[in-house]
């Protein structure tokens, strides 16, 4: 990573290269084929048909800033990728259906067990199709990454301020998805048929039925009537492998085709402005580091497959009504909502002959409140900020003090009902009572937010107070000489060298960054 | 390229990555081939992807891409002249439109009449209630057995055990399920006895009031000055005491467990000496 300082740009080959492609894509298609290789043919007879060569241009010269913090939002994308994949090979054996049937395969403490087909076909997956574990496990790694990318991504985003003007619409793109991850990771988790996949629906359908108005009645729609009925888990097959894939999709594409649009935000920097994107172009540098990420991110996932079992649905039985495991976790992304869910006091309201159930306040208020509030934080921000402007220049999270405590706080309060969603675990491990536990917690979850919010404040209003260089990126990097040798920004700024101070200052884009031909 | 600078170490680096993915392939190849063991597949296949991935990254970085390239923004706000000129191509199409308060009316009529429409198959996903949640196969007489199928002599003698127990002949019925104890009859309070108890058995539904999971814990804490019992739900650690018509004493359940009355049947067996009193597990908006 270095500062480009180079007064004549790209290596001789690049330029040359560049320039031979702007003058072919300009000739007609009734040139002489000699003097396009291979590449250009191809490309020219597609984008000949299209009349795509300007636009296939725009694309390939398009910008990204260089920034870690802008990684999560690819490794999401690409997790989700693996998803795609890993997914689409479970359904190939996968049976969505929960008729009763007796487990004969090779894992022996459960042959004989009664278990359903789909518990049947995990099994199977699991212990009797050669890589088969591989892939699951894979899947369900691929899913705790995807969820604890996008909500990295979402935090980038959120203090860096890059949810305000012109990118509110994309901000409540962002919190769909989300929801629709969570959404994927449930009706995923639920779909092996185990013992803990089982209690997690008995639970989601207590929810539903406590409803108001339409609870019941939605619960029997869902169930195909009294839990646990015979078909919830076929319902969920479907719901999990194509209607929420394909509304990802679909956001996905309408989430980035803004992106396309509206331009990355970018850190304040030396040529960076509110009318400018500073940064990588798509065509060679980006491409290649992000298909790179691609890989690194499947490898990742892979390894942890490969090393790290994940769900262990044989040690966990299949469901059976009647039995019920200590230290049940979901997933780690529904922690907050079990933690809401143990941590809720025992309130319970009547009102005008109705039942205002409990889980109406833990399972429905809560993350309602949660969720609404994320959707709206552009709307919430602006009614303090009075601020309608367009920003493409992003806030250092210290430079926005109440924003940035307000998501701590936020944070924080999540981060309590997470605790709480393990509280059995918390008292195990530290041998105290469970009720000292869910106590202590509840009081945190009211008490522990505002404190945050106001240390994060006083920690923001510090350090921007602190002396240091005004722009965020990297103040140092590696710099290549006149003569073609590399060195140390800051080593150079130290020792007071020419070039050390050029590039501390340097101002204007060389020759071949600009837009183009 | 020159292969001068520190770069030669990410040219060296992407090398030695495409050569352990090409390795890892090879590996990946042999877990699943050999007896070399299923693990290899894995840990080779990770390897092929890491190896290509940094390779490819390193490659990046050896070519030096990383650059300060500068795209110019378009502004996404035109000029007043250009949105007027949207707004009275829009206001000049709705116009003719608007007046026909008829039509406009009648299609948004039809839209409504075609969603009521849609509501029937809706429907179909699942049968109305007709209260099958106030009932479980739990009657008078009926005997109380466990799992596999046993009837319960009331004169067994283990105290402060939890034993799930269904009615006999619907073994396994979600709706059914029980938690059966024996306590000394001493600790019981007296609307526990009033329910239905027999020499200190006593029956509770299993299902936590809550949300719904098995109430599968019991504890007994010996430390307190009298003993202390409880049932807890391992779902969200609802605790209800068993001593006290599993009144909810801990956690987030605000109802108590419904309890079954018991009785013995001539045989010495534990039977039902009625249904519940009252719903079991969770409830709707409009229950109690």
């Amino acid at each position: 990573m270095s500062d480009d300082t180079r007064p004549g740009g790209a290596p001789p080959e690049h330029g040359e290269r560049r320039s031979d492609a702007g003058e072919r894509a300009s000739s007609g298609p009734d040139r002489d084929r000699r003097g396009r290789g291979l590449l250009e043919r191809y490309v020219d007879s597609v984008a000949d048909r299209l009349g795509a060569h300007s636009v296939a241009g725009k694309v390939l010269r398009k910008v990204f800033p260089n920034h870690f913090s802008f990684l999560w939002g690819e490794v999401a994308l690409y997790s989700f990728f693996v998803l795609l994949i890993t997914g689409t090979y479970l359904t190939l054996f996968f049976e969505g259906s929960q008729d009763e049937t007796i487990y004969t395969g090779s894992y022996e403490p459960l042959q004989g067990a009664d278990v359903s087909a789909a518990y049947d076909s995990v099994m199977r997956i699991s212990f009797d199709v050669k890589g088969g574990l591989l892939i699951r496990q894979m899947h369900h790694w691929a899913a705790l990454v995807f969820v604890g990318a996008v909500a990295l991504h979402m935090a980038r985003v959120f203090f860096t301020g890059a949810f305000r003007r012109p990118r509110e619409l994309n901000w409540v793109v962002g919190v769909l998805l989300l929801i629709l991850a969570l959404a994927a990771g449930f009706t995923g988790y639920s779909l092996p048929d185990d013992l803990l996949s089982g209690s997690g629906l008995r639970i989601t359908q207590s929810i539903i039925l406590a409803i108001p108005f339409v609870g019941e009645r939605m619960s029997y729609a869902l169930f195909g009537g009294e839990w646990p009925g015979t078909d919830i888990i076929g319902r969920l097959y479907p719901v999990h492998i194509l209607l929420i894939p394909a509304a990802i999709v679909a956001l996905l594409a309408v989430h980035l085709g803004l992106v396309w649009r509206q331009k990355h935000t970018q850190f304040a920097g030396p040529q960076r402005t509110q009318r400018n994107v500073v940064g990588v172009r798509v065509w060679p540098g980006f491409a290649l580091k992000s298909i790179g990420l691609f890989f690194l991110v499947a490898g990742v996932i892979t390894a942890m497959g490969a090393l790290f079992h994940v769900n262990a649905v044989w040690l966990y039985g299949p469901y059976d009504s009647g039995a019920a495991t200590s230290f049940s976790q979901p997933d780690w992304y529904i922690g907050f909502l079990e933690g809401s869910l143990r941590l809720m006091p025992p309130w319970e309201t009547r009102l005008l002959g109705f039942t205002i159930n409990n889980l109406v306040y833990s399972a429905m208020l809560v993350p309602g409140v949660i969720f609404a509030g994320l959707l709206l934080v552009p709307w919430i921000e602006r009614r303090f900020t009075h601020d309608d402007r367009e920003h493409h220049l992003l806030d250092r999270p210290r430079d926005a003090p109440h924003r940035t405590a307000a998501g701590a706080a936020a944070i924080t309060f999540v981060a309590v009902l997470f605790l709480g969603g393990s509280q059995d675990v918390i008292a195990g491990t530290l041998d105290v009572s469970i009720g000292h536990v869910t106590t202590f917690l509840q009081f945190a979850a009211i008490l522990l937010p505002p404190i945050v919010y106001a240390g994060t404040w006083r920690l923001c209003r510090a350090l921007a107070r602190r002396p240091g260089p005004a722009r965020t990126e990297r103040a140092g990097g590696v710099v290549r000489d006149a003569g073609g040798g590399y060195h140390e920004a800051d080593e150079l700024e130290a020792e007071g060298s020419e070039l050390g101070a050029e590039v501390a200052e340097s101002g204007e884009a060389p020759a071949r960054l600009g837009g183009g031909p | 390229m020159s292969r001068t600078g520190p770069n030669v170490r990410a040219y060296r680096a992407a090398i030695i990555s495409f050569v352990v993915a090409i390795a890892g392939g090879v590996v990946a190849a042999l877990g699943y081939g050999t007896d070399l063991g299923e693990d290899w597949l894995g840990i080779g296949l990770a390897a092929s992807l890491i190896g290509i991935g940094f390779g490819l990254v390193c490659w990046a970085k050896y070519l030096d891409f990383d650059e300060h390239a500068v795209e110019e923004r378009e502004p996404l706000v035109v000029a007043p002249p250009a949105k007027q000129e949207l707004h009275a191509e829009l206001r000049g199409g709705l116009e003719p439109m608007g007046r026909r308060k008829l039509l406009v009316g009648l299609l948004g009529g039809s839209f409504v009449s075609m969603f009521i429409g849609f509501v029937g198959p809706i429907g179909s996903l699942g049968p109305k209630p007709r209260g099958e949640r106030d009932r479980t196969s739990w009657r008078e007489g009926i005997r109380v057995v466990t799992a596999d199928g046993e009837p319960i002599p009331v004169t067994t003698r283990t105290f402060d055990q939890l034993v799930t127990v269904w009615p006999e002949g619907h073994v396994g019925e979600d709706d059914a399920q029980v938690v059966l104890l024996r306590l000394p009859p001493e600790v019981l309070t007296e609307r526990t006895v009033r329910n239905g108890t027999v020499e200190g058995w006593v029956a509770y539904s299993k299902i936590c009031t809550h949300a719904g999971c098995s109430v599968g814990l019991f504890g007994i804490d010996n430390r307190e000055p009298e003993t202390l019992r409880q049932l807890v739900c391992p779902c969200h650690q609802s605790v209800f005491d068993p001593a006290d018509a599993a009144r909810p004493v801990g956690g987030p359940a605000t109802r108590s467990l419904p309890q079954l009355p018991l009785a013995v049947d001539r045989d010495g067996f534990l039977v039902a000496a009625g249904p519940f009193d009252r719903i079991v597990g969770p409830i709707a908006w409009d229950e109690t």
